[in-house]
């Protein structure tokens, strides 16, 4: 009988249950993701790193898989915008030539390779790390325990690479918490330019500590 | 046929087993992957029981949405029928070569030896997995009602498949085509047949066609319903398709679509799906494909207003901002509910400056 790779997520509980993986505080205040990504954040993020991650930083405010925000700090053309899992498995890559359209498609596909099921619940242009982007929003219908998620994403294709943030949560009680300050955090991004990113890289990077969720606990003394 | 099952004592394995997918049962009437629609479930039903004969009571059909091909029963008679199964057979005498495949399983109570030989291997989860709410999706992908179980037992479930479709009057020679449209999408992904250990393990794929052939032989005729399974479908033709095209798996969908298309070229949806297939992929001339076959879905007519919106897709990509603007112009008229429709409009406002 053949195994499908194990979807990501639960590659990351996994890494998390084995003390592989760490959490750190995302500060309030501005904080750069990646080299070229800069937000402003209102209050304080979770962000999980763990063996085998995809691209995209994780961060949460309650915890994996209660709420997810994964960022793309600047995917290149033809990179995955998932975890590399090897073997047959589909896969879903970024072109540079993709039109939001395209972009949308390719996390949707992303999102349901576990046999999830996604619906586009709108998709409009929108300002994003000061280009002109697009902004979509979507319900999830999660295969592994069946729970309705509903998500916000923005994207932008800069020189020819995807900065884009996607948030989803349980959609009647964790949705609704966290989507002001998502939309805040979306509103506030803005793209350095490259340049200036490569000399703020090599200027060296900041202090991250852990933090204690206060509604779930999860994760503390990492 | 064997009389009718009773329910085994529940301190046994069987009763354990009986237990537990009582429970995934109840879970799969409250999943939103159910789908409910009452008509479409009394009507798979129906050809259920046409094939079970006095095991009737004891088969429970559930519609559950999921793109892949399958169909499962368990041995307390809950059956789970998949979307994708039902976009990909013809006639109602195909569904039935599956449904009856199935019911040989149940009626052999073949779960039951492989439960034991699972606990044997340890591999009870996994088993169990198969016959749980979308059960066998993460696990088997594509082809989990057609290789659940050992050689022996598919060769078995295969004749009395056979049998059942005939004393049901459903034409046999349907069922073989079943297992050779499928073995078509499997030789079309990347690897072929290599790719899927499953064939390594399981009789060859033209060993089974021919062995179906042999089983019709013997009992040409009957119906196939095709207009009736048509009928019944058709509302859910562009979801399913839907669904299909989201899979990630172009080199299968085509093949899928392909066929669909060519079987029949009157019904746009399919070749709208498959301009969407060629569309994301986005290789060497798959752009003018898609193109042709949305062009091909306008001119069987009742077209999905998304095919209009795959023309201008294309022609914006390229540059070619007339023939985009008419076409998103079009699908905004066609479609103004659609969630992409601020998307588009603003598409046509940048094509306009």
């Amino acid at each position: 009988m053949r195994l499908l790779p194990i979807a990501p997520l639960l590659v990351l509980i996994l890494a998390l249950l084995a003390g592989c993986a760490t959490v750190t505080k995302v500060e309030t205040g501005e904080q750069a993701v990646g080299a070229r990504l800069v937000v402003s954040l209102e209050g304080p993020w979770n962000r999980i790193d763990a063996p085998g991650m995809g691209p995209a930083q994780v961060w949460t405010m309650e915890g994996l898989p209660v709420d997810q925000l994964l960022v793309y700090p600047g995917i290149k053309n033809g990179e995955l915008v998932h975890a590399s899992t090897g073997g047959s498995a589909k896969t879903f890559a970024f072109r540079s030539s993709m039109q939001p359209h395209e972009i949308v498609a390719m996390f949707e596909g992303m999102m349901t390779r576990d046999g999830s099921q996604f619906k586009l619940a709108r998709l409009e242009p929108a300002s994003f790390g000061g280009g002109k982007g697009f902004r979509f929003e979507y319900s999830v219908t999660r295969r592994s325990d069946s729970a309705l998620l509903s998500g916000v994403a923005y994207g932008v294709v800069s020189e020819g690479e995807l900065y884009a943030m996607l948030y989803h949560a349980p959609r009647l009680t964790f949705f609704p918490r966290h989507r002001g300050r998502v939309e805040q955090m979306a509103r506030s991004a803005q793209l350095r330019a490259a340049d200036a990113a490569a000399l703020k890289a090599s200027s060296g990077g900041g202090k991250r500590d852990c933090m204690r969720n206060p509604v779930t606990g999860m994760w503390t003394g990492c | 046929m064997p009389a009718r099952f009773a329910r085994p004592a529940p301190e046994t394995d069987e009763g354990g087993l009986w237990a537990i997918m009582d429970r995934e049962e109840r879970r799969l009437r409250r999943s939103p992957f159910a789908l409910r629609d009452a008509k479409l479930r009394a009507y798979v039903q129906e050809i259920a029981c046409k094939l079970a004969g006095e095991h009737c009571p004891d088969v429970r059909v559930h519609l559950v949405r999921a793109p892949l091909f399958n169909a499962s029963m368990a041995p307390n008679g809950m059956m789970q029928v998949w979307t994708g199964l039902m976009l990909r057979v013809d006639n109602e005498a195909q569904l039935a070569a599956v449904l009856g495949h199935e019911i040989g399983h149940f009626l052999q109570r073949h779960t039951l030896e492989r439960l034991r030989d699972a606990k044997a291997r340890s591999a009870f989860g996994q088993f169990i997995g198969l016959f749980g709410v979308v059960g066998a999706l993460a696990q088997v992908g594509a082809l989990a009602g057609m290789f659940a179980f050992g050689q022996e037992h598919e060769r078995e479930a295969d004749t009395i498949g056979t049998t059942l479709m005939r004393n049901a009057g459903y034409d046999p020679n349907e069922a073989w085509k079943v297992w050779a449209n499928l073995v078509l999408e499997i030789r079309a992904r990347p690897g072929g047949e290599s790719a899927s250990p499953l064939f390594a393990t399981h009789p060859p794929a033209a060993e089974r066609q021919e062995a179906l052939i042999a089983l019709a032989r013997d009992a040409a005729g009957g119906a196939t319903n095709e207009a009736a399974w048509g009928e019944h479908v058709a509302p859910y033709r562009h979801e399913w398709l839907t669904e299909e095209v989201k899979r990630g798996v172009p080199e299968e969908s085509l093949a899928l679509l392909t066929r669909l298309k060519e079987r029949s070229p009157k019904v746009a949806a399919y070749a709208w799906a498959r301009g969407e297939v060629y569309r994301l992929r986005a290789g060497e001339d798959d752009l003018d494909r898609a193109l042709e076959d949305y062009r091909a879905a306008l001119a069987a007519g009742g077209e999905p207003p998304e095919a209009h919106r795959g023309i201008g897709l294309v022609h914006r990509t390229r540059r070619q901002a007339a023939e985009a603007k008419a076409s998103f112009a079009r699908y905004l008229e066609a479609a103004p509910q659609a969630p992409d429709f601020a998307m588009i409009k603003s598409y046509l406002e940048e094509l306009s400056l």
